[in-house]
């Protein structure tokens, strides 16, 4: 009995040095993590129950400005916003850029270059790339209407903005998405098709019954991924239209009411209220996919 | 093996001393900073602050940073929470009650005490100095500039068109007139009537005998007919179809669309002139400043009014270098400094009887503007709307003139609603104090 008790203390000594070495070598990250990530996101709750008076001066309100989100037709504007954003980027941002990976994935000449030109919207600075397709979008001067011979307010028309803002993001995200689904795509066996094609499968067959499945971990981590950024959107429609846009209210996405609220009109707390409640809705979206994907991510091989 | 990671990092630590020595003053100078937000005017500061180090002060260098607009104050505000705001830096109407009002800048009332107690007074226009005052009274910044906004036209469409050129008196009835015809001849846009506050209807309003804030800044004035009729009127231009739409501005600003030729007015703050001539050579010559037109049926007063601001030099309360930052500001304020403003064409000096050192940067050019209808206006010039609770009702006003203008608020309701707000926000600001 005493023996064994040695023995025990004994090897959670060790074990417990080994633990001490494990907790050392997190350190940076969580002290990093807990620092610029958790504690800022205490304080955000916290400034979520109070009014900024000024210069980080605050006072208790209690649940005022949440009462006060719930009722202005703003926030929940800018909710549908934000949900319709969505609606219109991911999933045929996401067909578009399967359907490159699988272009970039067959074999044809200068697969390279290819791969290179579709990543290349990634490395342009986001505000770049906004500028140069607000001058794209111009109703008057535009290079877009003079094509098309029309006169269409891209970005002012308020049934017309979003669509050019989704048209932008799809635009700038099909490379990065592509490159992954890419990645998810040359893992697939290519004895599976041989196999199909010898049992007289059509190709349409073999994307719905070998390459979609085999795929969709990948699909759906991307999936996850393009589905929180559209929802957090606000550099693009930020840079692409401006607070005297008259189609503004048709356009502002939440995280866009939180920076004028917070930065432009100085009420934090209700800014961090805001915030709050983007956070909520990511994580409601979050819980439906993930019980969403049993019925349709394929993790067996 | 372990010797090279060491030695590398003794490399690494000897040069992170060195880079950190060179922030300090191992020249035995104190280096200040100076923040501004105007890209145009960095020759002409860095001239002033060149200007101190060898008339004044050879122990102090100022280095000038250039910060956008859009970001100054964010960056500011947030250097103000961790007293690590820029040395010296430049304050907005907007801003300076707000600012005064927490305590965040030093007070410089009686900087000019030693030499001359009733310098300010002697020196600057009362226009200046409210622009430079806290709620208290008391005055937290140098004036440093003063500008106000004129009317800015095409005059080679004013000729195609036959109609003589704008002038002091010119009506509003002048202004459409003009741009009827000139629209039916060039096909060119007429006045080009911008959604803006400063730049936009404010001007109309005070013209037409209306305000935007009552006299003691208590209430809003859009109770007042004059208002609701100019705020009306200003909002109707876009109606006629020499005017675009606010659609069209939010894609092409007016000053763009007026330097590419595509519209013959514009309202113009007297501050942009000089890049205006600078950076659109082709078409100097062909364009020019005049008065504002006047209202034709004023309540009040014979109709004329034009928005005039005017910057300030600030420190922070708390900074480390108060002592040499106020000497800095001091010299700033002073006739010597306020001229080397002025040749630099950087802005019209505050420092009254020196505005012509403003007009004589325009000497460069071949073209002469009528600049001396910018001087005229001053005489009947209405300071820049402001009260301690505008950073809490501006936005939101920006918003609602938003809505009126897409028609998604009917004008009467929306007046209201910016009346409201306005009396709303202030009456809770004044009671917290």
């Amino acid at each position: 009995m005493a023996e064994q008790k040695k023995a025990k203390t004994k090897m959670s000594a060790a074990a417990k040095r080994e633990q001490n070495w494990g907790y050392l070598m997190i350190a940076p990250t969580i002290i990093g993590l807990i620092i610029l990530n958790l504690w800022p996101f205490v304080q955000t709750i916290y400034t979520s129950f109070c009014e900024h008076l000024g210069f980080g001066q605050y006072k208790f309100v209690g649940l005022q400005n949440y009462i006060e989100m719930f009722q202005d037709p703003e926030v929940w504007r800018a909710t549908w916003n934000t949900i319709y954003f969505c609606i219109l980027t991911v999933p045929l941002g996401l067909f578009l850029a399967l359907l490159v990976a699988m272009l970039l994935n067959a074999k044809i000449k200068g697969k390279g270059v290819f791969r290179t030109i579709f990543f290349l919207p990634m490395v342009c600075a986001p505000a770049a790339v906004t500028m140069v397709w607000r001058w794209i979008f111009n109703a008057d001067y535009g290079i877009l209407n003079q094509i098309l011979g029309t006169k269409i307010n891209w970005v002012t028309d308020p049934n017309v903005v979003m669509i050019a803002c989704a048209i932008v993001a799809i635009w700038s995200n099909i490379g990065y998405d592509a490159i992954l689904l890419l990645a998810g795509l040359q893992n697939i066996s290519k004895s599976y098709y041989e196999a199909a094609s010898i049992d007289g499968a059509s190709k349409i067959t073999q994307f719905f019954h070998i390459t979609l499945p085999m795929v969709s971990p990948t699909l759906f981590v991307v999936m996850i991924m393009r589905l929180m950024s559209s929802i957090k959107v606000y550099d693009l429609i930020y840079m692409m239209v401006e607070d005297t846009n008259p189609a503004l209210t048709s356009v502002q996405s939440l995280m866009y009411l939180f920076y004028r609220q917070s930065f432009v009109a100085g009420s934090r707390g209700m800014g961090s209220a805001i915030v709050i409640w983007t956070v909520l809705l990511i994580g409601i979206v979050t819980v439906i996919q993930f019980v969403g994907q049993k019925k349709w991510v394929n993790y067996e091989v | 093996m372990n010797k090279i990671p060491r030695v590398l990092a003794a490399v690494l630590l000897v040069a992170m001393l060195l880079s950190l020595a060179g922030c300090g003053t191992s020249d035995g100078k104190t280096h200040l900073t100076f923040q501004i937000w105007d890209v145009g005017q960095r020759d002409g500061m860095q001239a002033m602050c060149d200007a101190y180090t060898a008339n004044v002060n050879p122990n102090v260098e100022i280095e000038v940073q250039v910060t956008s607009w859009g970001e100054y104050w964010t960056k500011l505000e947030a250097a103000a929470e961790s007293n690590t705001m820029a040395d010296i830096f430049w304050m907005h109407s907007d801003q300076i009650l707000y600012y005064s009002e927490f305590g965040m800048l030093a007070d410089v009332t009686d900087l000019y005490d030693d030499e001359d107690p009733n310098f300010y007074q002697e020196h600057y226009s009362d226009i200046s100095i409210l622009n430079a005052t806290g709620e208290d009274g008391r005055m937290y910044g140098v004036p440093k500039d003063k500008d106000n906004v004129v009317l800015v036209y095409n005059k080679s469409m004013f000729d195609a068109a036959g109609v003589s050129y704008p002038d002091e008196t010119w009506t509003w009835d002048n202004l459409i007139d003009a741009s009827q015809k000139i629209y039916d001849v060039t096909g060119k846009y007429g006045y080009m009537a911008y959604n803006d506050e400063q730049l936009g209807y404010h001007n109309f309003v005070y013209q037409n005998g209306g305000c935007i804030l009552t006299e003691d800044k208590t209430q809003g004035g859009f109770d007042q007919q004059a208002t609701r009729d100019a705020v009306k009127f200003y909002v109707d231009l876009q109606s006629y179809e020499w005017c675009p739409d606010q659609a069209y501005f939010a894609e092409t600003s007016p000053g763009t669309a007026f330097l590419s030729g595509l519209g013959s007015m514009y309202l113009e703050g007297s501050w942009n002139l000089l890049s205006s001539m600078k950076n659109y050579p082709d078409i100097e010559g062909q364009w020019d400043v005049a008065v504002l037109p006047a209202a034709p049926n004023p309540v009040s007063g014979n109709g004329h009014a034009t928005i005039s601001n005017g910057l300030t030099y600030a420190t922070a309360a708390h900074g480390k270098n108060l002592d040499i930052c106020l000497d800095v500001l001091k010299y700033f304020g002073s006739e010597e400094a306020q001229r080397i403003q002025g040749e630099s064409g950087a802005a019209i000096p505050a420092y009254m009887g020196l505005e012509d050192t403003w007009i004589s940067a325009f000497d460069q050019f071949s073209y002469q503007l009528d600049l001396q209808a910018v001087m005229d206006q001053f005489d009947y010039a209405v300071q820049y709307v402001n009260n301690s609770a505008r950073p809490k009702w501006k936005s939101n006003v920006v918003d609602i003139m938003t809505s009126i203008y897409n028609g998604s608020v009917d004008i009467d309701t929306g007046l209201d609603q910016i009346q409201n707000l306005i009396n709303t926000e202030t009456a809770k600001k004044l009671a917290d104090k």
